[in-house]
C-alpha cells in the first residue's frame, strides 16, 4: 500500500468537492487522477456517495479502491459518514441502533485503509447542536475504534466557533475519557473574515483568529481546507491562509489539509471544480513548500 | 446517467402476461450523497396533466420492489447517487404511442439539517430556498413512448 511520509501539514482533497460532476461526467478514477495531477496525496471520501453498493461494497470494488490508491499515490485519509439517527420519520433511532450504524462504518473505513473518520452527528437545532445521546453513542464505539486504529472526528464548521460550547463539550469528553479515538476536524470556514455585500452570513457567526486553533491542535487529526474565493494570482481572499498554515507548521502539527469546495457555482453548466481545486493547491504548495 | 433527474432511458410501457399494466421511468438522486429508503418522501406524479397518486407507484432498486410503507421503515437499504431508481406506475393499458409530459415530485430528509427545516419538507412543493446540492423536488421532462 502506498505511504506518504512527509512531516507537517500535507495536501489532500475531499471528494465532496466533485459533487456536481461525480457520477455524471467524472468517475472515481477521474477524481483520483485529478488529485494526482495536483501532487496531493490525501483523499477524503463520503461513504454514502463514493462507495458503490454502500454499505456493502463487493470485494472487487475494494480491490479496485486499493489499485487506485497505489496507481495515483493516494493515502486514504478521512472517511466521511453520518450517524443518521433521524433516518426514520416519527422516531429517533435508539442509542443501540445508532451504535450499530456507527460500528458498521468503522469496519468499512478500516477495510478501505482509512485512519480518520469525519463523523457527522445528527443535529437538533439551528445552532447545529448534536443529539443529546451523542456521548453514549461515541463511548459505545470507542473500543472498536481503538481496535481498528480509527479516530472519529466531528467537523467544526461555520457558524460554530472554536471557543464555543460545542467545541468545549467535545474537548471535555476527550479529556474525561482519555481517548485517542475521538477528536476534531476543523473546517477553515471558521476563520473566514471577508463577505461580499448581500452574501449570506449567519447572525451567530464570529470569525476565529488563526491563533484560536493552537490550544486545540492536540485534538485535531485533519482539517477541511475550506476555500471560498481564489484570485487569479492564487490567493484565497476570504480566509487568512498564510497565518493558518504558518501556525500549523510552527507547532509541528502533522496531518492532512483536505480541500473542500462548497461554492454553489460548481453546479453551473460547464464548471470544472478540478480547476478551482488546482488554484488552491498552487497556493497550498507554495505555502507548504512541498 | 443523464444530468436531468428523470432519465430518457428506461421510459416504456410494462407488459405482464401479455397485457400492458402500466409504464415505468427512471430517476436519479439529485443529492451529493446516498440515502436510505426511509429518508425518501415520495410525492405526486402528473402524466400529461393527469394526477397519479403515490399509492399507484412502486419504487424499484436493483430489481427489488418497495411499497411506500416498506420504504418508510427501511433504513438499511441504501440508494447510491450513481444508480437509478425505477418507478413502476400502475395504469391499465399504459401510455399511448407518442410524446408524454412527466412531472414528478419527491424529496428526502437529512439528519444533519435542523429539524425545523425537515418538518417543512414537502415533495410536491419546492423548498423555500433552493440549494443545488439537494436538487429540485419537482422535476419535469417530455419523452417518447414507442
Amino acid at each position: 500500500m502506498y505511504t506518504y511520509n512527509r512531516k507537517g501539514p500535507k495536501r489532500g482533497v475531499a471528494l465532496y468537492s466533485y459533487s456536481a460532476e461525480f457520477g455524471l461526467t467524472k468517475t472515481l478514477e477521474d477524481c483520483f487522477e485529478d488529485i494526482h495531477d495536483m501532487g496531493a496525496h490525501g483523499i477524503e471520501i463520503l461513504a454514502n456517495t463514493h462507495i458503490e453498493n454502500y454499505p456493502n461494497p463487493t470485494d472487487a470494488w475494494v480491490e479496485n479502491w486499493f489499485r487506485l490508491c497505489e496507481k495515483y499515490e493516494i493515502v486514504p485519509v478521512e472517511y466521511g459518514h453520518w450517524i443518521d439517527s433521524h433516518v426514520v420519520r416519527g422516531r429517533d433511532l435508539t442509542t443501540e441502533e445508532s451504535v450499530e450504524m456507527l460500528c458498521r462504518d468503522l469496519r468499512l473505513a478500516h477495510r478501505l485503509g482509512f485512519t480518520c473518520m469525519r463523523t457527522k452527528m445528527p443535529v437538533i437545532n439551528g445552532d447545529l447542536e448534536p443529539v443529546k445521546n451523542w456521548r453514549e453513542i461515541i463511548k459505545a464505539a470507542l473500543p472498536l475504534a481503538e481496535k481498528l486504529g480509527l479516530v472519529m472526528l466531528p467537523e467544526i464548521h461555520t457558524p460554530s466557533n472554536l471557543k464555543g460550547k460545542m467545541v468545549s463539550d467535545y474537548v471535555d469528553f476527550i479529556e474525561e475519557t482519555g481517548t485517542k479515538n475521538f477528536g476534531l476536524n476543523i473546517d477553515f470556514s471558521v476563520f473566514r473574515t471577508e463577505f461580499r455585500e448581500g452574501e449570506h452570513r449567519s447572525p451567530n457567526y464570529i470569525p476565529n483568529d488563526p491563533e484560536d486553533i493552537i490550544p486545540l491542535l492536540q485534538y485535531i487529526y485533519c482539517c477541511h481546507a475550506k476555500f471560498i474565493r481564489m484570485s487569479d494570482d492564487f490567493e484565497e481572499t476570504t480566509i487568512p491562509y498564510t497565518r493558518i498554515v504558518k501556525i500549523l507548521q510552527e507547532h509541528g502539527w502533522n496531518g492532512y489539509l483536505l480541500s473542500e469546495y462548497e461554492g454553489a457555482d460548481k453546479y453551473d453548466e460547464g464548471y470544472e471544480v478540478g480547476q478551482t481545486l488546482r488554484k488552491q493547491h498552487i497556493m497550498l504548495k507554495n505555502l507548504l513548500g512541498d | 446517467m443523464e444530468k436531468q433527474v428523470i432519465q430518457s432511458v428506461g421510459f416504456r410501457n410494462i407488459r405482464e402476461n401479455g397485457e400492458v399494466t402500466g409504464f415505468q421511468f427512471k430517476i436519479r438522486l439529485p443529492y451529493y450523497r446516498g440515502i436510505f429508503l426511509s429518508q425518501i418522501m415520495p410525492g405526486t406524479l402528473f402524466v400529461d396533466g393527469e394526477k397519479i397518486e403515490k399509492e399507484n407507484i412502486v419504487w424499484c432498486l436493483k430489481g427489488e420492489e418497495y411499497s411506500n410503507e416498506e420504504m418508510s421503515a427501511d433504513f438499511k437499504t441504501h440508494w447510491n447517487p450513481t444508480e437509478c431508481m425505477v418507478l413502476k406506475v400502475k395504469k391499465p393499458g399504459g401510455l399511448a404511442q407518442g410524446w408524454h409530459h412527466l412531472k414528478y415530485g419527491f424529496c428526502f430528509t437529512s439528519s444533519y439539517m435542523p429539524p425545523i427545516m425537515q418538518d417543512k419538507l414537502d415533495p410536491d412543493q419546492e423548498s423555500f430556498i433552493f440549494m443545488p446540492e439537494f436538487g429540485h423536488h419537482i422535476n419535469e421532462r417530455r419523452l417518447l413512448i414507442v
